[in-house]
C-alpha cells in the first residue's frame, strides 16, 4: 500500500509530529505511517482534538469507576492512581509477532531448563558454562529448593519478559526476565475492554487477535499442576492484602478465574499439608498462584518477620503435597548478572541459537568488565543485580557528576552487585498529550505474559505496552509517570 | 466459604449499620434541640454519647456536650473508633479485601460513598448543621441495603451480611431505649412536655413516628414507645424483628430447622426471641426496663462473640 503524506489530510492531531530521531512505530519518516498504522492513523486523523478529548474522558473514567487502580505510599495514607491510559494502540503485523513469540519460547524453555538444573544435577556447573561463585551469590538463589522435586519440573509457569525495540535498527531486544511474580495483565485485559468501547470503529478496520483466554488458560495449568489430580483440585491465589499495590491485579485474576483469593492468614499447615481456613472448618488446598515474594513465603524458612507467609508452607511444598506457581528460587534467573548468560543457556540445553537479541551486559564482577564500566560511567546505564521496577539504577547520560561518583563508590564496594548496559533509546509511538491536545512521539517497552504448562509455551498475542508519558522520559514505570496503551497483534499484515 | 471472608461481611454489614444508627439519632436529636428551650440542653446531648459507648473518650476530648461537639465527635473524629467516618472507612476496608466475593456494583456503591463522605469539610458541616450530613448517610446507607439485595446472590455470604446489620440494629435499638429511659426518669418531674418532645425524637430516629401514630392514636406514651421499640413484630428497627432476622440468617448458614439448634449463636437468639416473642411491656416495666435491657445486650454480645469462634475464628487448627 502506498503511503500518503500527512501533509494532504491536514490532519489536526497530528499537526506538527515529529518522529525525531529514534525509531518511530507509526511513521517510517515524517508524515508517511508505515503500512500496518495506515487505517488508524486515517481514522485518528480524521478526529478533532475536542471529540477525542472527549472519548478519553469516557476511558478514564471506566477505569476509575472501577476502581483499576495502584496504590501510591507517597503521602503516607496510601493513595489510589490511575494507571494512565493512552488511547493510541500499539500496533504489531503478525510476521513481526510471531518472531517475537518463537523468541520468548525458546527462552521461557531454555530458562525452564536452567532452574531445573540448577537446583537439580548443576550440570551447568560442572560445564563450568557460568561460575558457581556467580550462582551461588545470588541474593534469590534459594539453596532451600536444591532436590526438590517440583510438579512436572516447571518452574516457570508464567513469566513476563521486558522487551525493547533498539532505536537504530528498530529489533526487538529482550531487556528484562521477569520469572517471579510478574504483574500486569489485568491492564493488558482491561485495556482491551475499554479500547473496545471507546473505538470500536478502529476494531472493523483490523483483524486484531483476541487475548481474553489468558485467565482460562491460567486456570488450566494451575488446576494441572494438582498433587491430588484435577478433577477436585482446590486453587487458590495467594496475595499480601488489600495494601499491596497490585491488589486489583490479585482480585481480578482470582474472580476471572473462579478461585479463592487468600492472605496468609486463610491457609495453615498441618502434617505438611495446606489448608484454608472456612466458615465449614479446614478445607485442603491443591495449588497456589502465589503473588508473594519467595523470602515472605514461609516465616520458618525464610524471613522470620513475615505475617504474609504461611508458617510451615515449605515443608509441605518439599513433601509435594502443594504445588507453588512460580516455583520458589526463581529469582535466581531474574539476576542481572545470570541474565548476561542467557543465550548460553539456550546453546547448552536447547543446541539452539537465541531468536531474540539481549542487550550487551558488562559484569562487573569481572576486572576488565569492571575498568571498563569505571571508564564509562556517564554514557552506560548501571542496574543493581537483584532489583527490579527500576529501582538501584543509574543512566549514565540522564544523571550528574555526584550521583555518577556515588554509583563508582558503590560498584568499587560490591562489584559483584552491578552490571552496565549501553543506553537503548527505546522505540516510539505517537501519544496523545492532554497539554497540547496534540500527539507526542513517546517511549514504550512491551512485556508479554508467556504461560508454560510443561510442553508448551503460550503468550496471549502482544501484552503490556508500557509509555513513558512525560516528553523525552525513558522510564515507563507506573510510579514515575508511566501509563500504558493497547497492544494490538494483527492476523494479517496490515 | 473462607472464614475471613464471612468475618469481613459480617462487619461490613455492621460498620455500615453503625453509621446510619448513629447519624439517625444525631439527625433528629439535633432537630429535638432547635424547638426547645436551653434548660435541658445539656441532657439532650450527652446521651448520645453514652449510647455510642463512648463517654470516657468523649470527656477526654471535650468540656462540654453540645450540638457541635457531639456532632463532630460522632461524625467526623478519626481518633473515635466509632464515628461515621471512622464506620464508613472500615466498612469500605472490608468490602475491599472481598471485592472479589461481593457485586461490582455494591463495591462501586461502598467506594462511592466513601469518596462522598472525604469531599465534606467538617467545620462547614458543623456550622451547617447534621442534616444535610446525616441524609446523605442514611441514604448511602439504604442504596447499600438495595443494591446488595438486588445485585448479591442471596447465598451464605448474604446471610453473613444479614446476621452482621440485624445483631448491630438490635444492639443499638437496646442502647437507645435504655439510655434514653433513664435519662427521662431522672427528669420526668421537671420538663414533662420535653419529655414528650424527647420520645418523638427517639420513635422519628428508628423511623416509627408515623407508625406509632397509625396504632396508637393516642399522645406519646413512653411504655408505649418503649413497647414499639422492643416488642413491635413488624418494625423493621424493633428488637424483636432483628433479632428475628438474626435467628433467620444463623439458620439459613448452619441449615438448621425451627425448633433446634446447632450454634450457641443459635440456642441463645431462640431462648432470647422466645422472651420477645411472650413477654408484655408491662411485665418488663414490672421487672425493671434497665435490667432487662441490659440481660438483651449481654445475651447479643454473646451472641456475636459465638458466631466469631464458630465461624470466623482462626487463630488454631480445628
Amino acid at each position: 500500500m502506498a503511503s500518503v503524506p500527512s501533509e494532504a489530510l491536514s490532519p489536526l492531531l497530528f499537526d506538527g509530529y515529529d518522529p525525531g530521531n529514534f525509531y518511530d512505530e507509526m511513521f517510517s519518516r515524517r508524515g508517511y505511517p508505515r503500512a500496518h498504522y495506515q487505517k488508524i492513523f486515517q481514522k485518528l486523523a480524521a478526529v478533532a482534538p475536542p471529540h477525542f478529548e472527549e472519548r478519553r474522558h469516557l476511558a478514564d473514567l471506566s477505569f476509575l469507576l472501577q476502581g483499576i487502580t495502584f496504590t501510591v505510599y507517597s503521602d503516607g495514607r496510601g493513595t489510589e492512581r490511575l494507571f494512565p491510559f493512552d488511547l493510541i494502540p500499539r500496533i504489531l503485523p503478525n510476521s513481526e509477532w510471531r518472531r517475537i513469540e518463537r523468541g520468548l519460547s525458546q527462552r521461557v524453555i531454555a530458562l525452564n531448563l536452567f532452574l531445573q538444573d540448577i537446583y537439580g544435577p548443576q550440570r551447568i556447573l560442572h560445564d563450568r558454562e557460568i561460575p558457581r561463585s556467580l550462582i551461588y551469590s545470588c541474593r534469590h538463589f534459594h539453596r532451600e529448593m536444591i532436590g526438590v522435586d517440583v510438579p512436572h519440573g516447571i518452574y516457570t509457569h508464567i513469566c513476563g519478559i521486558d522487551l525493547i525495540r533498539d532505536s537504530k535498527t528498530g529489533e526487538f531486544l529482550i531487556l528484562e526476565d521477569n520469572v517471579r511474580t510478574p504483574s500486569g495483565i489485568s491492564y493488558v485485559l482491561e485495556n482491551r475492554i475499554v479500547m473496545t468501547r471507546t473505538f470500536p470503529d478502529a476494531f472493523q478496520a483490523y483483524e486484531v487477535l483476541p487475548i481474553n483466554h489468558y485467565p482460562a488458560e491460567l486456570s488450566r495449568i494451575l488446576r494441572s499442576l494438582s498433587p491430588r489430580g484435577t478433577t477436585d483440585a482446590q486453587t487458590v491465589l495467594l496475595t499480601p492484602g488489600i495494601y499491596n499495590s497490585a491488589y486489583f491485579e490479585h482480585s481480578f485474576l482470582a474472580q476471572q478465574m473462579g478461585v479463592e483469593l487468600v492472605e496468609g492468614r486463610d491457609l495453615v499447615v498441618d502434617g505438611c499439608i495446606v489448608y484454608m481456613k472456612t466458615i465449614r472448618g479446614l478445607k485442603r488446598v491443591d495449588v497456589i498462584y502465589r503473588r508473594v515474594d519467595d523470602e515472605f513465603l514461609d516465616p520458618l524458612a525464610f524471613r522470620e518477620d513475615s505475617m504474609l507467609g504461611v508458617p510451615g508452607l515449605m515443608g509441605a511444598y518439599r513433601a509435594g503435597n502443594v504445588a507453588l506457581a512460580n516455583a520458589v528460587g526463581n529469582g535466581v534467573a531474574d539476576d542481572k548478572a545470570v541474565y548476561a548468560y542467557v543465550p548460553k543457556f539456550i546453546k547448552y540445553y536447547l543446541g539452539e541459537d537465541p531468536i531474540l537479541k539481549s542487550v550487551d551486559t558488562h559484569l562487573c564482577s569481572q576486572p576488565e568488565d569492571l575498568s571498563y564500566v569505571l571508564d564509562h560511567l556517564p554514557e552506560l546505564v548501571v542496574k543493581a543485580v537483584g532489583e527490579s521496577g527500576g529501582y538501584g539504577m543509574l543512566i549514565g547520560p540522564a544523571s550528574d557528576r555526584a550521583t555518577i561518583e556515588t554509583f563508582r563508590e558503590r560498584i568499587k564496594a560490591d562489584p559483584r552487585n552491578y552490571i552496565a548496559q549501553p543506553v537503548i533509546g527505546l522505540s516510539r509511538v505517537p501519544s496523545y498529550d492532554p497539554a497540547t491536545q496534540r500527539m507526542g512521539a513517546r517511549h514504550v517497552d512491551l512485556r508479554p505474559y508467556c504461560l508454560y504448562d510443561g510442553e508448551k509455551v503460550t503468550i496471549v498475542p502482544g501484552g503490556l505496552t508500557r509509555v513513558a508519558l512525560k516528553p523525552g522520559s525513558l522510564v515507563v514505570n507506573s510510579s514515575q509517570g508511566g501509563g500504558s496503551k493497547d497492544t494490538w497483534v494483527l492476523r494479517g499484515e496490515n | 466459604m473462607l472464614s475471613r471472608i464471612a468475618d469481613s461481611l459480617f462487619w461490613l454489614a455492621r460498620y455500615m449499620e453503625r453509621a446510619e444508627d448513629t447519624a439517625r439519632i444525631l439527625d433528629v436529636n439535633y432537630h429535638m434541640l432547635l424547638e426547645q428551650s436551653q434548660q435541658t440542653y445539656r441532657l439532650r446531648w450527652e446521651p448520645l454519647v453514652i449510647m455510642a459507648g463512648e463517654e470516657k473518650r468523649f470527656r477526654e476530648t471535650y468540656e462540654e456536650a453540645n450540638a457541635e461537639t457531639v456532632f463532630e465527635f460522632l461524625a467526623f473524629r478519626q481518633d473515635n473508633p466509632n464515628s461515621i467516618v471512622q464506620c464508613i472507612a472500615k466498612a469500605r476496608e472490608n468490602a475491599r479485601t472481598i471485592r472479589d466475593r461481593i457485586s461490582r456494583e455494591m463495591w462501586e456503591d461502598i467506594n462511592g460513598l466513601y469518596f462522598m463522605l472525604n469531599r465534606f469539610n467538617p467545620e462547614e458541616e458543623i456550622a451547617a448543621g447534621p442534616h444535610r450530613f446525616c441524609d446523605a448517610i442514611k441514604f448511602g446507607s439504604h442504596r447499600f441495603h438495595g443494591v446488595t439485595d438486588a445485585t448479591l446472590p442471596h447465598d451464605e455470604g448474604w446471610q453473613f451480611l444479614r446476621v452482621g446489620w440485624s445483631l448491630e440494629r438490635a444492639e443499638m435499638t437496646a442502647r437507645l431505649v435504655d439510655v434514653q429511659y433513664q435519662n427521662l426518669l431522672d427528669t420526668t418531674s421537671m420538663a414533662n412536655v420535653a419529655d414528650n418532645h424527647q420520645w418523638m425524637a427517639v420513635l422519628k430516629s428508628v423511623g416509627a413516628y408515623e407508625a406509632y401514630h397509625r396504632q396508637h392514636h393516642s399522645p406519646i406514651e413512653p411504655e408505649r414507645v418503649a413497647e414499639m421499640l422492643i416488642l413491635h413484630p413488624q418494625h423493621p428497627r424493633s428488637i424483636r424483628f432483628s433479632a428475628t432476622e438474626v435467628q433467620g440468617g444463623l439458620r439459613a448458614i448452619s441449615g438448621t430447622g425451627s425448633g433446634s439448634y446447632a450454634t450457641e449463636a443459635e440456642r441463645m437468639t431462640g431462648k432470647l426471641l422466645e422472651g420477645l416473642r411472650y413477654d408484655r411491656i408491662d411485665e418488663i416495666f414490672k421487672r425493671g426496663l434497665h435490667s432487662y435491657l441490659h440481660e438483651l445486650l449481654r445475651m447479643f454480645r454473646l451472641i456475636g462473640t459465638d458466631i466469631e469462634r464458630k465461624y470466623f475464628y482462626y487463630g488454631a487448627v480445628a
